[in-house]
């Protein structure tokens, strides 16, 4: 039976000169925010360029990636729509705000700047449309990127830490805020992140990734 | 279609460097060896060569173009690291950059003639000290202009070369990873009670000479072969060898060009050895050095270092701020008899007839340069893309593509420059397309490199994001790099423009004298008597590149810029 909008990670592995680095083996329901959580190092990154195909050439991955029981595996990541965001929002600094917006909306969306307009008073951010992203705060920057990766009605939405750079005070603010989102919106979300927080706010199931036993010594 | 696109530029990158720099190599041997059926000589023979060994000063001019290019090249790498070991990560780097980098883009042609107006008997040093101090009257008899050791030659060759390899090391030292490292193991060096500038010398240099040595190879190379500086400040009788290869290719009698062709041979031994004699130099330096530091002088080389620092961008100074005054004063002076420091009227009149005339060449340098550039900046664009969209960037950073850009820096013009035009006249190319490639070939190693810098510092991470919004690589490369990367293009841009109009041997070769560029008017104004005339092509010549460079900074702050359009 195919389950609708749901993002499944069939034994999908990341491996360097036949090492496996890391393997998961998943299935992300809509709205549900899976955390994968283990210490820095250990390829959780790696993890998420493989699910949004940029994985570097001197990796190789092995399982697959699928949505809807369609592989998206075999895409370009251009064609995976699987929204990412990181620990910096990486907003085009040669856009304003609206244009960053609408940057990703689907291309026979109509009436974009509007719609922009109202993403962004929603969040409490009218009349912003117009300015340089450079004269956003550091909270508001990240309101932006997750905005515009909604916007662009992706399929998925991956975590890459998102909340590591932001300050105790803002961090569990945006954070509540981010993961309300993405369950309003019904997506599947895979975070990887080393912050337990991170984890109890998702209330999503925690995947734990630790070291392979034979590589302690070597890492360490 | 986009992927293919960027492929098949990688191969034309590395083709259209290799080449015209190899079919050049082909095109001078073969007349060397006496096979030129255009004048009738269908056989293999080593006439020309040993006909070449009968004249009487070879040896001279090949020592002439050894001594200068190695005492250039020794004085500007010593000056680099002096300089850097006294200003590493102190305010004054800023400074030292902001004030070298014009140096940088002033043609060759335009420094020579510069320096041989303060030079000159009748120059304006010569005139502040007389006749009080020096008591001449008339203008001295010896001139350090022409000299027979070639010494004028070498302080051209060095102004220009200290700051391109300043530049160099500057940009190796800020790439992220290696700075942040240095400047860690700088501290810890220090804390143990060494000088900044031994804690320099001791450990970022032996990381840094490495990185930078093809760069000074390349400077070594040019200084030996280099035309344009020996034929305005060099010793005439004998000249250099580069200088004597232009003669006896120019001369009316059509069988010289054999022996010009040998000589160019030649030539391209004479640089191998030079950078032969270099890597011997560096061995025996880093050997000194090893041994001294395992002493564990605390404060080795420092003073020596701050001197030659301090000495060497006072000399720089000073002289740049001469060279200036008397460019800018000659070109408005009336009559002016010496020993006066000041002439003794003004006038526009050398600007009206210069400009007038400089119209129709300034119009060729442009019409050579603004296409050469474009081309390779967006080759080296698409090269670079390719670099980055296949990860090569992680493997290893482009090595074999970097050695290749070194190629036609390496091997000397005045040898690969004639083969290209034997290879031209053959195949009935014309002069443009030659003049245009050979343009090229000079223009794209520094456009690529200076472009290099910032395209693989880009975060790699705005790629993945825009893939994730549903971008295509060919949208990513267009909407969101190609503007974010908008200022450096348009520097990149302006220095392969301000490359492209200091070349004189490419322009004068292929295009065999047809073709007149402001610097080529200008060198040959500088053999003329009009020291007016003279300083106006000069400024010309220094101007013209500087208008690129302003427009690179200004363009970037109108446009992809949406903090110019909000307030």
């Amino acid at each position: 039976m195919i389950k609708k909008n749901t993002l499944t990670l069939h034994s999908l592995s990341v491996s360097k000169d036949s090492r496996t680095l890391i393997s998961v083996d998943t299935e992300v329901k809509p709205g549900s925010i899976t955390t994968i959580m283990g210490p820095s190092g250990i390829g959780k990154s790696l993890l998420l360029a493989a699910i949004a195909g940029v994985l570097p050439a001197t990796f190789t991955q092995n399982g697959s990636v699928c949505y809807d029981g369609a592989e998206l595996t075999a895409l370009p990541a251009h064609k995976r729509r699987l929204g990412i965001l990181f620990q910096d929002p990486l907003l085009f600094e040669h856009m304003n705000v609206a244009q960053n917006i609408m940057f990703g909306m689907p291309q026979n969306e109509l009436s974009k700047q509007q719609r922009a307009d109202t993403l962004l008073a929603d969040v409490g951010l009218q009349g912003y449309g117009q300015r340089a992203v450079q004269a956003l705060s550091g909270g508001q920057q990240a309101r932006v990127a997750l905005l515009r990766t909604l916007a662009s009605a992706p399929r998925a939405v991956l975590l890459d830490e998102p909340f590591s750079k932001l300050d105790m005070q803002t961090r569990h603010q945006t954070r509540c805020w981010v993961f309300d989102n993405i369950r309003q919106q019904g997506l599947p979300c895979i975070m990887v992140t080393h912050d337990e927080d991170d984890a109890l706010d998702a209330q999503g199931p925690v995947i734990t990734i630790t070291q392979p036993e034979q590589d302690t010594d070597k890492l360490c | 279609m986009f992927s293919t696109a960027l492929l098949v530029s990688r191969w034309l990158f590395i083709a259209l460097l290799i080449v015209p720099v190899g079919a050049g190599i082909v095109a001078v041997l073969l007349p060397a060896l006496s096979y030129f059926p255009a004048i009738g000589e269908h056989h293999f023979s080593l006439a020309a060569f040993s006909r070449l060994m009968q004249v009487d000063s070879i040896v001279h001019m090949a020592m002439l173009s050894l001594f200068t290019g190695l005492m250039a090249t020794f004085i500007a790498t010593v000056g680099t690291l002096s300089i850097l070991a006294i200003s590493y990560h102190t305010a004054m780097l800023g400074w030292v950059q902001r004030l070298l980098s014009p140096v940088l883009v002033i043609p060759h042609a335009a420094a020579a003639i510069a320096l041989g107006f303060i030079l000159s008997p009748a120059g304006w040093p010569a005139r502040l000290v007389s006749p009080e101090l020096s008591g001449w009257i008339a203008p001295p008899v010896v001139s350090l202009l022409h000299d027979e050791l070639g010494l004028s030659v070498t302080i051209a060759l060095a102004i220009k070369a200290l700051p391109f390899m300043l530049l160099m090391a500057l940009s190796v030292l800020a790439q992220p990873h290696l700075a942040d490292r240095l400047q860690k193991q700088v501290c810890v060096a220090r804390t143990m009670g060494y000088t900044p500038a031994t804690a320099f010398l001791s450990v970022v240099w032996p990381v840094l000479y490495p990185l930078i040595r093809l760069p000074v190879l390349a400077v070594l190379a040019f200084a030996t072969a280099n035309v344009e500086i020996p034929l305005i400040l060099g010793p005439g009788s004998p000249p250099t060898l580069a200088v004597a290869v232009l003669q006896w290719f120019n001369n009316v009698d059509i069988f010289m060009r054999l022996q010009a062709s040998a000589a160019a041979c030649l030539h391209i031994g004479v640089t191998g050895l030079a950078i032969i004699i270099w890597l011997l130099i560096e061995k025996g330096a880093a050997a000194l050095f090893h041994r001294r530091r395992c002493t564990g002088a605390r404060n080795f080389a420092s003073w020596w270092l701050s001197v030659i620092a301090y000495f060497t961008l006072g000399t720089l100074i000073l002289l740049m701020l001469c060279m200036l005054i008397s460019l800018v004063t000659w070109s408005f002076a009336t009559y002016w008899p010496f020993p006066d420091t000041f002439p003794l009227g003004i006038t526009l009149i050398h600007w009206q007839t210069s400009l007038t005339a400089l119209s129709q060449p300034a119009l060729n340098a442009l019409l050579i340069a603004l296409p050469v550039s474009v081309i390779a900046v967006g080759l080296s664009l698409l090269v670079l893309e390719q670099e980055q969209i296949s990860h090569r960037a992680t493997v290893s950073p482009g090595l074999k593509k970097e050695a290749v850009l070194f190629l036609p820096l390496l091997v000397p013009g005045v040898a690969f420059l004639f083969g290209l035009t034997w290879f031209s006249q053959f195949i009935g190319a014309g002069v443009w397309l030659p003049v245009l490639v050979s343009h090229f070939v000079y223009v794209l190693p520094y456009v690529f490199l200076s472009l290099a810098v910032a395209y693989r510092r880009f975060d790699i991470r705005y790629t993945y994001v825009g893939y994730g919004l549903g971008a295509s690589p060919y949208d990513v490369f267009w909407k969101v790099k190609l503007p974010q990367l908008f200022a450096p293009i348009m520097v990149a841009l302006a220095l392969g423009i301000a490359i492209s109009f200091s070349q004189y041997l490419p322009t004068l070769l292929p295009g065999a004298g047809t073709i007149a560029t402001v610097t080529t008017e200008s060198v040959a104004v500088s053999a003329g008597g009009s020291r007016r005339l003279s300083a106006v092509y000069t400024l010309v010549q220094m101007i013209m590149p500087l208008i690129g460079f302003a427009l690179a900074w200004w363009l970037p702050l109108r446009f992809f810029n949406p903090a110019a359009w909000s307030d």
